[in-house]
Parts: C-alpha cells; sequence; structure tokens
C-alpha cells in the first residue's frame, strides 16, 4: 500500500511537469496531390510562428510540437486523421482542413471527441450547423463571393453571367453564393452548368457558353481545372471575364494557363498583398529567409493561427482540450492582418476580402474590402 | 447554331482522336496476349514526362523551347516509352505467361500503381504546365473556332493511326504479329519467333500510347502523374466498344465513345430541362458501354461471339 502510493506521488510528480511544459498541436491539409502546394505552405506559415514561439522559450513555458498529417484533400481520409488526432490525448488543439468538403466530414468528429480546432475551410454553412469545438480564422465565402460581383456589375458594367461549378462543397457553395450576390445587384445569371471534379475538357460546356455570349463567367472549382478551364476558354474564343475563387492565387494558375489566356481573369481572396502593410512585408521576408521561396497564398493565415495560437496558450486555464476551446472562442488578439475576434457561431468579426486582376502575367489588387 | 455544331464537332474529333491513340495499345495486347494490360495508361503518362524532361534536357526552360527541340523531344519520348513497354513485359508478363491469365493482369495493376508512385517520387505529385508541341492559333471556321493545335492533334493522330494500319496488314511484322495472335502455338511450330512478336506488340502499343499522352498534354497545357488513370479507363471503354483486338474498332469505339461524351454535354441539360447537368457525361459513356456489353458482347466490329471464342473465355 504504501508502495503504491509512493509509486502514484512519484508517477504524479513526473508526469506533471511535462504535461504542463509541451502542447501539441494537429495540423491536417493535403500536402501530398494537387493541392500540396496550398496545405504545404499554409503549415509552413503557422512553423515559422510557432518556431520563433519555441526558440524564444515558448509561451509562459509551454512549447508546442507538431503532429502533422496529409489529408490529400480527400473527406475519407480527413476522417482518419481527424479520428487519430482525437485518440492522441496529447494533442490539445487542431489547425485541420484545408478543404471545405473535407471540414464537413471531420468536424462532427471533433466535435464528438471535444478537440477544439481551427477550420480553414470557407463554406459559410461550415460555422451554421452548431459545432462547439470549431473556430473559423479565414473569411467565409459570402465575403469571398460578394467582392467580384460587386465588381463585375459597378466596374466591368456586365449584365449577365454564366456559373459554372465543380458541385463540390467549396466549389457549388461559392459559386451560388456569387449568384445570388449577382442577382441581387441587378444582373442576370443566363444558366448554372456543372462540370465532374476530375473532368480536364471543358471543350463542349464552352460550346454552349459560347452561344449563350455572358459578360462574365464565374468559375467555382479549384487548381488545376481553374487552369484547364481559362486556357480552353481563350482557344474556343469565349470573350467574357473569367472570375475564379481564391485557389486561383497561386502563380502556377498563370503559368499553367498560359499568361495571354488568362489576361484580366479576376481572383478573390482573403489575402492581402505582400507589401500592404510593415507587419505583412515583414512575414513575408521572414518567410522568405526561413523557406527559401515566396509565402504561399495561404501562409499568413498560417501565420495569424500561430499568433492565435500564442493567444490562446496565454489566456487559456489549463492545457485540457475543454480549457483550450474556451480560451480559443474568446480570443481577442492583434495580428498581421489587424485585430481579430470570433462570434458567436466561431466566424470572424471582421473578415477582409481582396480581389486582383492578372495583368501581364502577374497578379494585380483591384479591389478591397 | 451550325457554329456551335461544328464547333462541339471539332471538339469530339479532338479527343477522340487521342482516346483512339490510346485505345489502340490495350486492343493490340488482347489481340495477341488476350490480356489487359492496366498498366498501358501509365505508358500515355510517362510519354508526357518523358517528352518533358528531354525538353528540359536539351533547352533547359521548356517553355522557350524551338520547332526542332520539340520534334527531337517528341520522337525520343515515344521510342524511350516504347522501350519501357517492352521492359516492362519482359521483367512483370513474360515470366506469367505461362500461369493463369488473371496473373499478369494483376501483375498489370501492380506495375501501374508502381510507375504513378515513381514519377510522383521523381517529378513531384503536383501539376506542373506543359509546353504546346504545336503553335497555338485560333481561327474562325464555319463560325466554329479551331486552333492549330487542334488540327495538329488530329494530322498527328491520323498518321499514327494510319502507319499502324499498314504495319499490320502490309508489313512482314504485321503477318507475324497476326499469326501469333491467331494461335500461338501454331505460329511456334511455323518457326515464328513468338517472343518477337509480342516484343514488337509491346513497344509499339506504348509508342502509341505515349504519343497520345504527349498531343494531350500540350492540348490541355497540363500534365499530372495521376492524368492516365481517367483517360485510360476511357481508352480501355472505347477498345471494348470497338470490339477488343480489332484496330479498327478501337478507333471506332474512340471517336464513338467521343461523341457521346461532347454530344452528352450539349445536349443533356437541354433535353432534361436542366435537371441533368453536363457531369453527367462520364455516366452517360459508361452507361452506352453497358448496352454494348449487353446487346453485343464482342463489341461493335468485334469477332462475333463462336463456339471457339467460348472456349476461350471458359479459360478465365
Amino acid at each position: 500500500m504504501k508502495l503504491r502510493a509512493a509509486l502514484m506521488i512519484s508517477a504524479s510528480l513526473l508526469a506533471t511537469p511535462v504535461l504542463a511544459e509541451e502542447m501539441t498541436i494537429g495540423l491536417s491539409a493535403p500536402l501530398s496531390g494537387a493541392q500540396a502546394y496550398f496545405g504545404n505552405t499554409w503549415h509552413n506559415g503557422f512553423k515559422l510562428y510557432a518556431d520563433a514561439l519555441n526558440k524564444a522559450g515558448g509561451v509562459n513555458g509551454v512549447t508546442i510540437n507538431y503532429n502533422q498529417q496529409d489529408d490529400k484533400a480527400d473527406p475519407r481520409e480527413g476522417t482518419l486523421v481527424a479520428q487519430l488526432f482525437c485518440d492522441d490525448d496529447d494533442v490539445v488543439i487542431g489547425l485541420v482542413n484545408f478543404n471545405s468538403g473535407v471540414a464537413q466530414s471531420t468536424l462532427p468528429i471533433y466535435d464528438d471527441c471535444g478537440l477544439p480546432n481551427m477550420t480553414f475551410g470557407s463554406n459559410p454553412s461550415l460555422t451554421q450547423q452548431g459545432y462547439e469545438y470549431m473556430v473559423r480564422p479565414v473569411a467565409n465565402d459570402l465575403a469571398g463571393a460578394l467582392l467580384p460581383a460587386q465588381y463585375a456589375l459597378e466596374t466591368l458594367g456586365a449584365k449577365t453571367a454564366v456559373i459554372v461549378n465543380d458541385k463540390q462543397v467549396f466549389g457549388q457553395g461559392i459559386s451560388e453564393i456569387f449568384g445570388k450576390n449577382f442577382k441581387d445587384g441587378g444582373g442576370e445569371v443566363l444558366d448554372t452548368l456543372a462540370v465532374a471534379p476530375t473532368d480536364v475538357d471543358f471543350s463542349a460546356v464552352l460550346g454552349q457558353i459560347k452561344q449563350m455570349n455572358p459578360d462574365v463567367i464565374y468559375l467555382g472549382a479549384v487548381m488545376p481545372q481553374l487552369a484547364l478551364f481559362a486556357r480552353q476558354m481563350h482557344d474556343q474564343g469565349v470573350k467574357a471575364t473569367l472570375m475564379v475563387p481564391d485557389g486561383g492565387y497561386t502563380p502556377e494558375f498563370i503559368e499553367q494557363a498560359g499568361a495571354e489566356n488568362v489576361e484580366g481573369a479576376t481572383v478573390a481572396i482573403q489575402v492581402p498583398p505582400m507589401d500592404a502593410s510593415d507587419a505583412i512585408k515583414d512575414f513575408a521576408a521572414k518567410y522568405q529567409e526561413a523557406y527559401g521561396e515566396e509565402p504561399g497564398p495561404y501562409s499568413i493565415y498560417g501565420y495569424v493561427q500561430g499568433q492565435i495560437l500564442e493567444e490562446v496558450l496565454k489566456t487559456t486555464a489549463d492545457l485540457s482540450r475543454e480549457a483550450m476551446n474556451e480560451a480559443l472562442h474568446n480570443v481577442s488578439v492583434d495580428t498581421v492582418m489587424g485585430h481579430l475576434e470570433f462570434d458567436e457561431n466561431g466566424d470572424l468579426k471582421v473578415a477582409p476580402s481582396f480581389l486582383y486582376k492578372v495583368e501581364d502575367g502577374a497578379f494585380v489588387l483591384i479591389d478591397q474590402m | 447554331m451550325v457554329g456551335h455544331f461544328v464547333q462541339q464537332t471539332v471538339n469530339a474529333l479532338t479527343i477522340g482522336s487521342i482516346y483512339a491513340l490510346i485505345a489502340l495499345g490495350y486492343t493490340m495486347v488482347y489481340g495477341v496476349l488476350k490480356m489487359i494490360n492496366f498498366a498501358h495508361g501509365e505508358m500515355f503518362m510517362l510519354g508526357a514526362y518523358a517528352a518533358f524532361l528531354a525538353l528540359s534536357l536539351m533547352v533547359g526552360d521548356v517553355g522557350s523551347a524551338g520547332a526542332l527541340a520539340l520534334t527531337v523531344a517528341f520522337f525520343a519520348a515515344v521510342l524511350a516509352t516504347g522501350f519501357v513497354g517492352v521492359g516492362i513485359e519482359r521483367l512483370a508478363y513474360k515470366p506469367l505467361r505461362s500461369s493463369t491469365r488473371i496473373a499478369p493482369m494483376l501483375s498489370s495493376l501492380g506495375v501501374s500503381l508502381a510507375l504513378v508512385a515513381a514519377i510522383q517520387i521523381l517529378a513531384g505529385p503536383q501539376p506542373r504546365a506543359f509546353p504546346s508541341f504545336f503553335p497555338n492559333e485560333r481561327f474562325e471556321f464555319f463560325g466554329g473556332s479551331l486552333t492549330t493545335i487542334q488540327i495538329g492533334i488530329l494530322i498527328a493522330s491520323f498518321i499514327l493511326m494510319g502507319g499502324l494500319q499498314i504495319l499490320v496488314t502490309k508489313t512482314r511484322i504485321g503477318i507475324v504479329v497476326r499469326a501469333v495472335s491467331e494461335s500461338r502455338a501454331t505460329a511456334q511450330l511455323l518457326g515464328i519467333n513468338v517472343n518477337r512478336s509480342i516484343s514488337m506488340v509491346f513497344f509499339v502499343g506504348p509508342l502509341l500510347g505515349a504519343a497520345g499522352g504527349i498531343l494531350y498534354a500540350s492540348y490541355y497545357g497540363v500534365m499530372t502523374p495521376t492524368m492516365g488513370a481517367v483517360v485510360g479507363l476511357k481508352a480501355f471503354t472505347a477498345a471494348i466498344l470497338g470490339g477488343i483486338g480489332s484496330i479498327p474498332g478501337a478507333m471506332l469505339g474512340a471517336f464513338i465513345l467521343a461523341a457521346v461524351e461532347v454530344a452528352g454535354t450539349a445536349l443533356l441539360p437541354i433535353v432534361s430541362f436542366g435537371t441533368l447537368g453536363t457531369e453527367y457525361r462520364d455516366v452517360l459513356a459508361f452507361a452506352i458501354l453497358i448496352l454494348v456489353l449487353l446487346f453485343r458482347p464482342a463489341g461493335i466490329l468485334g469477332e462475333p461471339v463462336s463456339e471457339e471464342s467460348m472456349v476461350y473465355k471458359r479459360e478465365f
């Protein structure tokens, strides 16, 4: 009896300091496949900030471990990763799922096991389903599809639009929101066409669109379909202005489509230009130094999520999932993207949005809100 | 309306001729070995990657390659892929030739996965921009628009298909290959080198597949390690549709499949008043396949089912 008590005391003495000094964050995103670039550069942005925190001795003595997993942008893989994080007691917070479609299937799992998470999927419905353990530190598609619709109507003077989507949670969601905004602003949506997410040939669809002769085409899809579509649009002689969502904000969009084929196409994304402020310039320089390449389209959000995690670790009562969730929902922090707080659903209270246009093979900022 | 029709016809012909080049590989291997080579879709993918590699070795910056470099890269890549095909047959299929018919088929599935993984490791998993092998000029044609790439693809694939037809029907190699296809044992008794003619089939099939891959990648401007999977399946469908084992059948099947796809994309939303969208074009293509298999199992130009071929089927 005595021995057992002594063992228990020494075990708890050993265990307590370890628990207090290390926490593990579960990172999940596509690290291979067509969207690997997005996932890797997003996570790199986060690691850049977290590594600096660790180097400085952690937050109040707590250092950050990673458990980084590849969800391959596939809902089935995503749920496996979610279960893995849930079952690992060391993981107390998750930075998860780049894709809305993947998040849609993993959020119930995270909610069931009470693992607080920062979700990246931008489909507005994700935060409307009553999940108590999620926040979304990026703008949702309501913002992402408002700016392009306004721009099309007001600046381009567009009257008609055709919407094409890939029938995925993200692509269909954001294109429907664009359609609604376009109609509300007085425009006419001539037709909504769907393509399969594996399609590479859009010539037949474009043949149809050409007959309708719309002023703009909104394409709710991801890479590499965005580039394929843009190129074939030019080949088929379709004159409309192409508008695409955030997945197109990558040099590959221009490279794979061919610069002359995407001239004038617009891309809406939540990311400011990398010289928008001193803090952002500083981030871009650090990123360049750490990884030897330009920041990816979402790297800055990884960095912001590092700043959120720092604030959570500063304000949390302890390192339990429950306490971390409480602190995460009540976070109020100044980041490189400005001040940031979450509403009761876990959405950003103020969500920025930016619109770029391809000009001479580069992205130029044309509008923001 | 005429313009629309012309446009969609050109689109269907372009896709169809690429499908046809790949379908020929499936059909030739089946004709000679009675085996479905599932690694054939990957020959299509390898062709594009080999051409890209050849270009970057020659000119460094692939985007600025001149006509000579492009021509050399095209021929180097198709020949290299042909030799890869021969090597795969030697390593993965020949040792299994006397075992059950299912064994080399499964072996080909393994080869297919291994090739995709190898390219993903060597060249990275993400899609890559692919240079155009023809100057891309667009001009109006009866109200539709036609690009020089499409014309180039049509010409190149018809030359290749015509060449194959001449090779098979008019040359000594063709006679030997057809003899082996008719009966391997009899051909051997007559002093034909069976191994060499099988190697020939595994050289020509992947060569045509690789040419298809290069044309396809330069048409769409992108190549990915997994591009062989979907297109390979379509070409396989085309080969079955036309009657597997028949060379004209493979070409016919490919053009029918492409026409059904394009017409389906254009017409489905109209005939269904918008409830069925263009995303169902694959469903339509495979539905046609099921119908053909139900009512004419040998395919459109395939040999009708005889007692002899029933004996073949029982070997499964």
